[in-house]
């Protein structure tokens, strides 16, 4: 395919290593530079309450891996938008099915159309697991 | 020299012919064509697997906006990235026949509706003919399709016909579905019939909420009932007792049909209250394959179309 023109890649190396993927190999190695952009807020950073465990943020990766289908050598990290995993309705769904068997919870609509990120549904499974 | 290949909209382009693959260097205007009539819904589609080559792909991301070429950008992986380049050309373009020839594909802007659905916001200025084209875009990884109507909203979702899910369809049915969905697809015996019928209901469902503008999370699945028709009749629709579904009609009509025996395509358009007497208010549609600026191949009535509900 025709390489696009597109601002140049920026991946912000202490994100990526902050979140390993589920693969255990370092997401830094595994990124691919093919036009993609990590935007990085600071702002995320200095949140500290309401921070996914890391546990919970891998078990959606895996969750949304197997889901998606997803090539080993593509990156799923705490970033990572479904949207942009190539999930459609159906998927996320199914995902959000996985979630709640494998957590045990229950996700109200409401809820669901606000996860946008793994990490947004690993925070949101930490909290419904905490009031339970 | 570049040659813009159109066939006539009404021939089959000759089989296996090598086609010298070259976009007009003149980008508009496109070839019009007529507009829908009332109660008509215009589909065209794209087969990514017959769009590889890079300088036709590197023409249609020219098409795009600076914003949606941040969006193809921040997908992960070159399939998802050319699905969503043609996606957006085959918005642009599409919409774009359908102005006369004095709409420049690269110059429409979207907005968004209450619930997040896209609309056109046209611009002032000299050329733009305000029409009120209503618009439905849905893909898969092997198909990419656009539905345009005039006036009337409309919706269209589209599926592989074989399309699995990760849980079992009855254990999907029952978390988003209704009752009576889940004890229609429970009554089907053979599971590969029951895994069409759901794939059937799922694209139905979506089709209606992106034809109200709300999508899956504004309008759950679970506030509206579609009641497949016996004998191939056209489904219909119920809202369910007790919902929260403020502002949910249930005055539309739907279409259901296999495309090139591997899709599922449903399209979902409103009723026109003005219009009381069914027998002049019955959806019809007019589907064509595009390869956009390319080529057009108009497909109804052909054997790559098949009705799975009746229209009429």
């Amino acid at each position: 395919m025709a390489s696009l023109t597109g601002s140049a890649v920026s991946v912000s190396a202490p994100v990526m290593r902050r979140i390993k993927a589920t693969n255990g190999a370092s997401s830094l190695n595994s990124v691919s530079f093919f036009g993609q952009k990590r935007s990085f807020s600071s702002s995320a950073r200095l949140r500290i309450s309401c921070a996914a465990k890391q546990e919970t943020v891998d078990k959606v990766c895996e969750i949304v891996r197997k889901q998606l289908a997803i090539p080993e050598d593509t990156t799923v990290t705490g970033e990572s938008k479904f949207s942009e995993l190539g999930a459609d309705s159906l998927d996320t769904v199914e995902i959000v099915m996985g979630l709640e068997e494998s957590f045990d919870i229950s996700v109200d609509e409401n809820s669901a159309q606000e996860i946008a990120t793994v990490k947004d549904a690993a925070e949101m499974i930490d909290k419904l697991i905490a009031c339970k | 020299m570049f040659v813009l290949r159109l066939f006539h909209r009404d021939m089959l382009p000759p089989i296996g012919s090598a086609i010298s693959r070259r976009l007009s260097t003149t980008l508009f205007p496109l070839p019009s064509a007529p507009l829908p009539s009332r109660r008509e819904a215009h589909v065209w589609y794209i087969k990514p697997e017959e769009i590889n080559d890079s300088s036709s792909l590197k023409q249609y991301t020219d098409l795009l906006s600076p914003c949606e070429k941040r969006g193809v950008l921040s997908l992960s992986g070159e399939q998802l990235q050319k699905n969503a380049i043609l996606a957006r050309t085959l918005v642009r373009t599409t919409l774009s026949r359908y102005c006369d020839g004095r709409v420049d594909p690269r110059s429409i802007k979207f907005k968004k509706g209450l619930y997040g659905k896209p609309e056109i916001m046209w611009q002032d200025g000299d050329n733009i003919i305000k029409r009120p084209l209503q618009f439905s875009l849905s893909h898969t990884s092997s198909l990419i399709a656009c539905a345009v109507a005039l006036e009337t909203p409309l919706g269209i979702d589209v599926e592989e016909n074989k399309r699995k899910t990760v849980n079992s369809v009855i254990s999907v049915a029952r978390r988003y579905f209704t009752a009576s969905e889940v004890e229609y697809l429970a009554a089907i015996p053979y599971p590969d019939i029951q895994q069409k019928e759901f794939i059937h209901l799922w694209t139905l469902k979506e089709a209606y909420v992106k034809a109200i503008g709300r999508g899956f999370s504004g309008a759950p699945f679970k506030n509206f009932t579609i009641q497949m028709g016996s004998n191939k009749r056209a489904p219909k629709l119920h809202i369910e007792a007790g919902s929260d579904c403020e502002g949910l009609t249930d005055n539309c009509q739907f279409a259901l049909m296999e495309l090139n025996g591997s899709h599922v395509v449903a399209i979902c358009m409103e009723r026109d209250r003005a219009i009381s007497d069914d027998e002049n208010n019955l959806l019809s549609l007019k589907v064509w394959r595009t390869i956009p600026l390319i080529e057009d191949e108009f497909i109804s009535e052909t054997e790559a179309l098949k009705y799975i509900c009746s229209l009429s």
